[in-house]
């Protein structure tokens, strides 16, 4: 047990350590001329690109440059912005010299948005999604079962943007059904009353993945003998439909759900976009069109952070639940 | 999805590990089934199928537009990325005219270019870069998967790990990150890319990171497969009378492999065409002025409280086009699965 949690840690870390690795040549030895892709201005001043060759030892070999990237991340560093020193606490994400603020205080500002974007959306789509296929299981080879099926069938093959989109334009701007999303300085109330229609929406379009991952468990498990016999000792239908076969049924949905992390992520980014939440997936699509190159970083090292943080926690939490993991 | 008529079940299981090079048990009810190989089979039960048939006919109409674009256009008589100032209105940017006999779906606000020959145009994007990024990927998942499965070892370990390393990447994040880099890459000094170079740089990259993630899967299916192909008799006699590993690979492995590939090459073209749309409307796929739906659609959403002919052409065609290749996909793979059965 321990030796399969430690091997997984490894992996996570190697995995992350690439990660970073890559992130820096991307965005150190990718363009042309970093420090002008940095600066995120098209007319960038001379003095403020030899601030960013300074800070970002620009100047200096790429181990350098390396070595000092990696000691932000982990002690911090110091940013040189017009003539004064600026220190960037670990782990340092970066400066936007464009906006000149640091990277890790715009995306911290942003994430509880998109944390709760993605957790409401996750209660939609697992609860939506587990009990519909859990009902479609059920009553197998009814017409019901047969609209659920082809229903999430159809609904999950259109483009999720297109969809929200559609939702959101119609449903929220032309028709406001449902609150407009906004910013958390107008309140928390009215803020998280604008999450409803974004989430609601990223939700059921998950929960088409989740309906037919959950009812193809529930038909196999239905059949098995110890639900034959758990029913033919007298107890409830529903208790051995959920106590008994729900149990076996949801760990293989619990596995998606760990995979799922990264489209999750995603999708948060397309909602947020769409429905004009302020998120960090809304950020980085702003500091694409602002081409403010340091906060991009950030939130892909962020992000990679994130997803396998969460593996890696889905990982082992399985591993307790489901012995036969360990062994491979 | 469903099965042609007549299909039973037990004649479907009769195509358990169906393999060209070894006979499977003859067939009690049906010398139809003998000695067919699993792609004529899965054909046969495709062609009974009504939705992949139906789906089949919207993806055959997509590629016709896109294919013949330009004559389309010119049947209109418009041309492409043409500016009819004159039919916008001065006060409020929004067309003059709407859909008529000389502008089949009206003219884009602001700007005045046709909006047909925008459409027709938008197929071509939307296509070639989901099935040049399909048979790319699959090309590469064949190669890798085989590589991994096959020579097992460290090959195995370095192609898992990094299978593994780019599950846990977010596309979509990374996508956003790439794009201006490598813009950036083939920006002389101290000069500005043109909107056409732009555009043009862009869809190398879409193609190239669609690629580099979407090999994943197919390899990893590939890699099973092969860790049990190996040890079957066939390839063990071929080893041993000392055919070439590349001979191996591709003459003997392969073929037994061909259901699974065509499955996941045709579930890969709608998910790319997905991604190309969407990141185009996120604005970090195709820039002006490359046509492409996904664009438009973006375009679009200022504007479709007074002008929904601006937005609804694109969003039915990329909702109708993805839709009908899902399905299709999902219908190949049920035809080539001999479990399904309904």
């Amino acid at each position: 047990m321990l030796i399969y949690i430690a091997r997984r840690i490894a992996m996570a870390i190697s995995v992350l350590l690439v990660a970073l690795v890559a992130t820096f040549l991307l965005f150190f030895a990718g363009p042309a001329d970093p420090a002008q892709s940095m600066c995120g201005e098209l007319r960038c001043s001379q003095q403020k690109l030899e601030d960013i060759r300074h800070s970002m030892r620009l100047d200096r070999p790429v181990q350098e440059q390396f070595a000092e990237y990696f000691k932000g991340l982990f002690v911090g560093r110091d940013i040189i912005q017009s003539g004064s020193i600026k220190d960037c606490s670990a782990p340092c994400l970066g400066y936007s010299f464009r906006s000149q603020r640091e990277v890790k205080g715009a995306i911290l500002e942003r994430f509880p948005t998109t944390a709760t974007l993605a957790l409401m959306a996750m209660s939609v789509f697992l609860t939506v999604g587990v009990s519909t296929g859990v009902l479609a299981a059920r009553r197998r080879g009814t017409k019901l079962d047969r609209f659920v099926v082809g229903f999430s069938q159809v609904f999950g093959a259109i483009p999720y943007y297109i969809l929200a989109l559609l939702f959101a334009l119609y449903l929220t701007v032309l028709n406001p059904v449902f609150p407009r999303s906004a910013n958390i300085s107008a309140g928390v109330g009215p803020w998280l009353v604008g999450l409803i229609a974004p989430a609601i929406v990223l939700g059921l379009y998950t929960s088409t993945g989740y309906v037919r991952y959950t009812r193809s468990a529930m038909v196999d498990t239905l059949a098995q003998d110890y639900v034959r016999t758990a029913r033919s000792k007298g107890i409830s239908e529903n208790r051995a439909v959920y106590k008994h076969a729900l149990r076996a049924a949801i760990s293989p949905v619990v596995t998606i759900l760990g995979l799922d992390m990264a489209a999750l992520l995603s999708g948060t980014l397309i909602t947020e976009q769409i429905f004009g939440v302020d998120g960090v997936g809304r950020l980085t699509i702003q500091s694409l069109f602002q081409d403010d190159l340091p906060v991009i970083m950030g939130a892909v090292l962020m992000s990679a952070f994130l997803v396998v943080t969460m593996n890696l926690v889905v990982d082992i939490a399985y591993s307790f639940v489901d012995p036969r993991v360990r062994l491979t | 999805m469903s099965l042609g008529p007549g299909m039973s079940a037990d004649l479907a299981s009769l195509t358990v590990d169906a393999d060209p090079t070894e006979p499977t048990a003859p067939a009690k009810d049906s010398d139809r089934q003998h000695g067919r190989s699993p792609s004529q089979i899965a054909w046969d039960r495709l062609k009974g199928d009504k939705i992949a048939i139906t789906s089949l006919g919207i993806v055959v109409f997509f590629v016709l537009v896109a294919v013949f674009a330009p004559l389309l256009v010119k049947l209109e008589g418009e041309k492409l990325n043409v500016y009819h100032s004159d039919l916008i209105s001065a006060m409020d940017t929004y067309p003059i005219i709407g859909a008529n006999t000389a502008h089949w779906f009206g003219v884009e606000p602001r700007t005045g270019r046709d909006l047909f020959a925008v459409w027709a145009y938008g197929a071509r994007p939307s296509l070639i870069i989901g099935f040049a990024a399909a048979t790319l990927s699959t090309i590469v998942g064949i190669t890798l998967g085989l590589l991994a499965g096959y020579l097992g070892g460290k090959v195995d370990k370095v192609i898992g790990w990094t299978i593994d390393l780019l599950l846990s990447l977010p596309l979509l994040v990374v996508v956003l990150a790439v794009v201006p880099v490598i813009q950036q890459r083939f920006t002389p000094a101290g000069e500005t890319l043109t909107a056409e170079q732009k555009s043009g740089i862009r869809f190398y990259v879409l193609i190239a990171i669609l690629v580099f993630f979407g090999w994943i899967g197919l390899a990893r299916l590939i890699r099973g497969e092969v860790f049990s192909l190996r040890e079957r008799e066939f390839v063990q006699a071929a080893k041993v009378i000392g055919v070439k590993t590349r001979h191996i690979l591709f003459k003997e492995i392969l073929p037994n492999l061909v259901g699974p590939i065509i499955v996941s090459a045709s579930i890969a073209v709608p998910a790319y065409i997905t991604y190309e749309a969407t990141l185009s409307y996120l604005g970090a796929g195709l820039v002006e002025p490359t046509p492409s739906w996904g664009r438009t659609v973006s375009n679009a959403q200022n504007a479709y409280a007074r002008y929904p002919l601006f937005l609804w052409p694109p969003v039915l065609s990329i909702a109708s086009l993805v839709l009908a290749l899902t399905l299709l996909g999902e219908a190949i793979r049920d035809a080539f699965d001999p479990n399904t059965r309904r």
